[in-house]
């Protein structure tokens, strides 16, 4: 029986390889190659602080096992390794969207995916795509601002 | 979680091969979210696992055929939701996607697996009802014909066989129709919804005709309520049908209470939900 | 440029609203969390839980679980006492064991631990454990356990730390943990001579924190000593707790503490760290415990309250006597609700210049998961019955909700219930800025046009709350300076969110006169960081302010001598040149000393004090809601907070606690509950036990601190985490009631309850 195997993706950018179990998931994965932006919180895909791109979408790296990210091309929030901050990065820290930060990586990724999706979202349309994500914090009124302004950002 | 085997098919045929087992712990997964739950807390622990991930793409098309609308079932539900073909087939759905569970779930979770869990709190079993969609079962012994009406046979129960995948799914055209979708949710926003009410009709005039009225959530399976849609058929909106409709749907829904509301208020609401679905669907 | 002391060229710091010092590592993912940390050698600990609410041990097989291949080891009580032969801690009473020895008190006790190198195999192991219970009759409710059969624990152990519950030593046969009376004037006189007597019971339900960082530590047993890596909010209190359990001196055990991903209360004293602890020493390596978010709802949890409010009013509406009778769900273990009990009981009448006033506030241990301190420390359940009341009690009357608060309100310089006088307590000019906001004296539409539906019916609500500050409590603060003019603060207040790091940073600049951005402030490290007695009740701000600025103070008037002895003026010098000055070289620092304790005086036998608090919060919360009268559903349009912070540290970051403090309340307004069945909680998971996201935002919401200056404060600043918590509930209560005139008691508001209601006012009863 084979319940662990070697896999190869690409992870921000440099080809990785690991062993992993098929029953351990995405960010046991990370964990093991240093990072520790995606976080397991709740467990369910449902507040996604463990928030992954993998091919360019957006997964609940709790809810993804390890075996089936061979070949994949992942992205973390840790993607910018020179340290700079992108718009949205920037856009958080003007508008003060986050206390603990510990959810902060997932909304942050999630919002590049809803500006990428809707470079100019309606309220609506913000509240509806960061559904998926809790702070319990609860900055979401500033998570909203943050939006906005990373949208007026990308418009420069 | 506890080690498994995972199988990649690069087939349907081989996938169905897999499953050919009378092994309960070796199941099939499409986008992995609702069987990950069930292994994280120790319900479900497999033997092996099977990928269905690298089989044919055809599987995941979305194709319009002669006005049938054809998803295959390893489409994903974001791919569903931004379909342009399914916008204009079926609005509906498209509009119920977009507080179906949420984007990172929608990326991955396929629409078979969403049928096939035969959860009655999800959003898309009582609107594939109301637009009347079949479904085709496949194992080694062939495929099959099922109307999705008749997929839900219990509280996450439903009429496929073990070793049975769903390959497809077909919406006939809904030229003519109205129909409309909404759910209620009794906690926060995002909670799964105490009640789901779909609806679609024809209407002649203003005569509706051939009524579906489909309530979920609040029954253990994704049900049609065949008395409301009795009280429609024929009948020319007013005030005074859509609240005997609503009671009709209220009286005829086997409703289960739970912890986002009792079955006697759940009947209340689907009396008025049921109502005002209809005029949505009007709206619309 | 240079830094030239008192010359900050970035302009004063207090009062700015500049970006948390941690911003960039939160927004890149780096932000240094407990959760990140693995050791060399490490192991996972997974904990088998008691299914049963209380029962007494018969035995426990453990032998499945060891024989799986990886177990490193498994334990049970049996194992830690041979470490710690008086395995118990706790706050306020020393009564929660490490692991359940004999007896279990409530579903989800820890029984037993398995150690694995893999976390996968340490779950599989545990779920191989077995034990054999003989059940015991239990107690869920609060109000029954003050005369049940069955007793949580049959002897009282408190801790000793808190010398007014030391004649509860050895009390027997007992569930009542704490008992707090209050007696000032004559109340029952009063309400025999009173136009009006009401009296109304109010009920508030189980809820929990849900940080989304779980509970977790690490804990490192080094040649020389214990090191603890742990998520806590009181640092200080792990280490000489652990000291005490082991028999060891404070020295041994060192405990660090990087960043919270929340907090809220419920990472306070021990919670994992006491087995973490044990685990570690037992096996000879690290040992990381790390609760998943199901766990959470076992470990900690806030007190479900039945609360009776009585009141004798003039037929003007002036409250002329209260007495509160108030019972405390404390769940298995006291924790610190005996505090709660007794800080709540202060202002348990409210806002309100009362005469007088008799109040009895009971600590009651059931066979629930344990209760404490979550954002309000009990003030929140207070507020929601004193103001539910007071609205009820103007309904009544005929009275306008903001008449009969003005009528009552507590003003300045008057004595609160405790005797204590109200001082730099912003109560009316909060509640007069919220009537402002919510234009009340203006005329108000409660009919809806919408579409035709004719559904929809809209009211209002304002409600008030206060609370007292934890006293007396100690922080102490180092401020060190270094020979380039850079200067590290030192103190054990946990960041977890609320932006203590930057604010400390601000008190320290602001005091030297030096940028904020040549500040940093360490992490407690208690081998580093001195003593602070935690991150509680909104005390950091004020407590650990004044430590830091004392520090800062003593720092600079240390720099202003050195510059003196060495012939230069600090006030025209850069600081770089004083120490080259002093050296001949980059070298050497100034270290400035700070230690804070605010005068307190105990309250009698009658809970009188001259002194309760060395602060007041305030906070107020105004509504309004559209309710759908056909099916009970309301959504609240708009929400006005108002409080009184002193003077902001940082405005922007005030501004996000009082949104963030009044959204959490929301949740426990609103849906969160936690359900039980026989004591085992039914919903433990963020799917079925439902917070606050961001739809559920109200479309409009405000909030604003009112201009106020505390003038003990440090550089008048006070406490603001909690205040935004006070008013939410009572206020969405009494829209409701305005709306549609349906007066909801119990917590959450549910769309179903406010149904129910409207089907009882129209004469039909839904039945079920």
């Amino acid at each position: 029986m084979t319940t662990h195997r070697n896999i190869e993706f690409t992870l921000n950018g440099r080809l990785v390889s690991a062993q992993v179990g098929n029953h351990q998931n995405l960010v046991e994965v990370l964990q093991g190659e240093g990072l520790f932006g995606a976080r397991e919180s709740c467990g369910q895909g449902l507040c996604g602080c463990c928030t992954v791109i993998v091919n360019g979408s957006a997964v609940s790296g709790c809810l993804t096992l390890a075996p089936l990210i061979d070949g994949a091309d992942v992205r973390t929030i840790e993607e910018s390794a020179d340290g700079k901050l992108d718009v949205v990065q920037q856009a958080f820290i003007e508008t003060g969207a986050f206390q603990c930060g510990f959810c902060t990586p997932g909304f942050v990724l999630m919002t590049r995916q809803l500006l990428d999706a809707h470079p100019n979202p309606t309220d609506d349309e913000i509240r509806h795509y960061l559904a998926g994500n809790l702070c319990r914090c609860a900055a979401y009124p500033e998570i909203i601002k943050a939006v906005r302004l990373a949208a007026a950002k990308r418009k420069g | 979680m506890t080690p498994f085997e995972l199988a990649e098919p690069r087939s349907l045929q081989d996938a169905l091969a897999l499953l050919n087992t009378d092994d309960p712990s070796v199941r099939a997964f499409g986008g992995c979210t609702a069987l990950m739950l069930m292994m994280k807390t120790g319900v479900f622990q497999p033997t092996c696992l099977v990928s269905l991930r690298g089989v044919e793409p055809q599987h995941a098309a979305i194709q319009s055929d002669s006005g049938v609308l054809r998803i295959g079932a390893l489409a994903t539900l974001t791919a569903i939701g931004g379909s342009a073909m399914v916008r204009k087939a079926a609005p509906v759905i498209t509009h119920a996607m977009q507080t179906l569970s949420n984007v990172r779930v929608r990326n991955v979770a396929t629409l078979g697996g969403h049928l096939a869990h035969g959860d009655p709190h999800m959003d898309l079993p009582p609107v594939m009802i109301a637009l009347d969609a079949e479904l085709t079962a496949v194992s080694v012994k062939g495929a099959r014909t099922l109307a999705i009406a008749d997929l839900f046979t219990g509280y996450y129960e439903t009429a496929l066989a073990k070793n049975e995948l769903i390959s497809e799914v077909r919406i006939p055209s809904q030229a003519g129709r109205r129909s409309a979708y909404i759910k209620c949710t009794t906690r926060t926003a995002d909670d799964w919804p105490a009640l789901g009410v779909a609806v679609s009709f024809a209407t002649d005039g203003k005569v509706i005709q051939d009524a579906r009225v489909v309530v979920s959530a609040a029954t253990e399976k994704a049900v049609r309520l065949r008395d409301a849609e009795a009280v429609l058929n024929g009948a020319t909106v007013s005030d005074a049908v859509l609240t005997r409709a609503g009671e009709a749907a209220a009286a005829e829904a086997e409703v289960v209470g739970d912890a986002r509301g009792s079955a006697a208020y759940k009947r209340e609401m689907l009396r008025v939900y049921a109502a005002r679905a209809v005029k949505q669907a009007l709206a619309a | 440029m240079a830094t030239i002391l008192g010359k900050s060229n970035s302009g004063a710091a207090m009062g700015r609203s500049i970006p948390r010092v941690e911003a960039q590592a939160k927004v890149t993912g780096k932000a240094e969390y407990v959760h990140n940390l693995r050791l060399p050698g490490m192991l996972y600990g997974k904990v088998y839980r008691s299914t049963v609410a209380h029962a007494r041990i018969r035995g426990i097989d453990v032998s499945a679980a060891q024989a799986v291949p990886g177990v490193y080891a498994v334990y049970t009580a049996a194992d830690i006492i041979k470490l710690i032969p008086e395995p118990y801690y706790g706050p306020a009473f020393h009564d929660q064991p490490i692991l359940a020895v004999d007896k279990v008190h409530h579903v989800g006790e820890p029984v037993a631990l398995v150690l694995a190198a893999d976390p996968h195999v340490a779950e599989a192991a545990a779920q191989l454990i077995d034990a054999d219970y003989e059940e015991l009759p239990a107690v869920f409710d609060e109000v029954e356990a003050m005369t049940s059969k069955a007793i949580v624990h049959e002897v009282l152990k408190p801790a000793g730390t808190f010398p007014d519950l030391k004649h509860l030593k050895g009390k027997r046969d007992t569930n009542i943990a704490l008992d707090f009376h209050l007696r000032r004037g004559d109340a029952q006189k009063a309400f025999a001579e009173a136009d009006h007597v009401f009296e109304h019971t109010f009920r508030t339900q189980q809820v929990l924190h849900v940080p989304l960082e779980p509970f977790v530590t690490v804990a490192d047993p080094t040649p020389n000593q214990l090191v603890i890596h742990t998520a806590s909010q009181s640092p200080s209190f792990v280490r000489i707790e652990i000291a005490r359990l082991l028999g060891w001196a404070e020295n041994k055990v060192r405990v660090k503490v990087p960043y919270l991903g929340g907090g809220f209360g419920a990472k306070l004293y021990i919670k994992t760290e006491a087995l973490t602890a044990a685990a570690a020493l037992l096996a000879g390596r690290p040992v990381k415990i790390a609760l998943t978010m199901e766990e959470q709802f076992y470990q900690i949890t806030k007190h479900a309250a039945t609360l009776r409010i009585k009141s004798g009013v003039t037929k003007e509406g002036k409250v002329t006597a209260r007495e509160c009778e108030v019972w405390w769900n404390g769940g298995a273990y006291a924790d610190i609700g005996p505090r709660v009990t007794q800080k709540s009981g202060f202002t348990a009448p409210g806002p309100y210049d009362i005469d007088h006033v008799s109040i009895d506030s009971y600590a009651l241990y059931t066979n629930l998961p344990a209760a404490g301190a979550l954002r309000g420390f009990g003030i929140p359940q207070l507020v929601w019955a004193y103001e539910s009341h007071t609205d009820m009690i103007a309904k009544a009357l005929n009275i306008d909700p903001l008449a009969i608060r003005r009528k009552n309100i507590l003003r300045e310089g008057r004595p609160q219930a405790t005797g204590t006088l109200m001082r730099d307590a912003g109560i009316e000019k909060v509640l007069e800025r919220l009537a402002e906001r919510m234009n009340w004296e203006k005329a108000f539409d409660r009919v809806v046009v919408d579409n035709g539906k004719g559904t929809l019916r809209r009211g209002r609500g304002i409600a008030i709350g206060f609370k007292a500050s934890i006293s007396p409590t100690t922080s102490v603060a180092i401020v060190n300076v270094s020979a380039d003019g850079s200067c590290m603060v030192y103190c054990s207040t946990v960041d977890m969110g609320q932006g203590s790091d930057t604010a400390m940073a601000q008190f320290a600049a602001e005091a030297l006169g030096i940028p904020v951005e040549s500040v940093t402030v360490v992490h407690p490290d208690t081998d580093v960081t001195p003593y602070d007695m935690a991150t509680l009740g909104s005390r950091s701000t004020y407590h650990m302010g004044h430590a830091v600025k004392l520090a800062a103070e003593d720092a600079r008037d240390k720099l202003m001598q050195l510059a003196k002895d060495v012939g230069l003026s600090a006030e025209t010098t850069p600081i770089p040149d004083i120490f080259r000055k002093k050296y001949g070289m980059q070298a050497g620092n100034i270290v400035g000393i700070g230690s804070y304790i605010p005068t307190y005086t105990s309250p009698d036998a009658s809970g009188q004090t001259d002194n309760a608090t060395p602060f007041w919060m305030i906070g107020a919360t105004g509504a309004e809601v559209e309710v759908d009268t056909e099916t009970g559903e309301f959504k609240i349009t708009r929400l006005v907070n108002l409080v009184d912070v002193g003077r902001p540290v940082n405005p922007a970051i005030v501004e996000t606690q009082i949104s963030g403090a009044t959204m959490m309340q929301l949740g426990f307004t609103l849906f969160e509950r936690m359900d039980f069945d026989a004591g085992q909680c039914t919903n433990a998971s963020l799917a079925d036990y439902k917070i606050p996201g961001i739809r559920d935002v109200p479309l409009v919401m405000e909030n604003e601190a009112v201009d106020m200056v505390q003038q003990s404060g440090p550089f008048g600043a006070k406490g603001v985490g909690e205040s935004g918590t006070f008013g939410v509930s009572p206020a969405i209560a009494s829209a409701i009631d305005d709306a549609v005139g349906v007066r909801l008691t119990s917590l959450p508001l549910t769309a179903e309850a406010v149904y129910r209601g409207l089907r009882a006012q129209a004469g039909k009863p839904l039945e079920d």
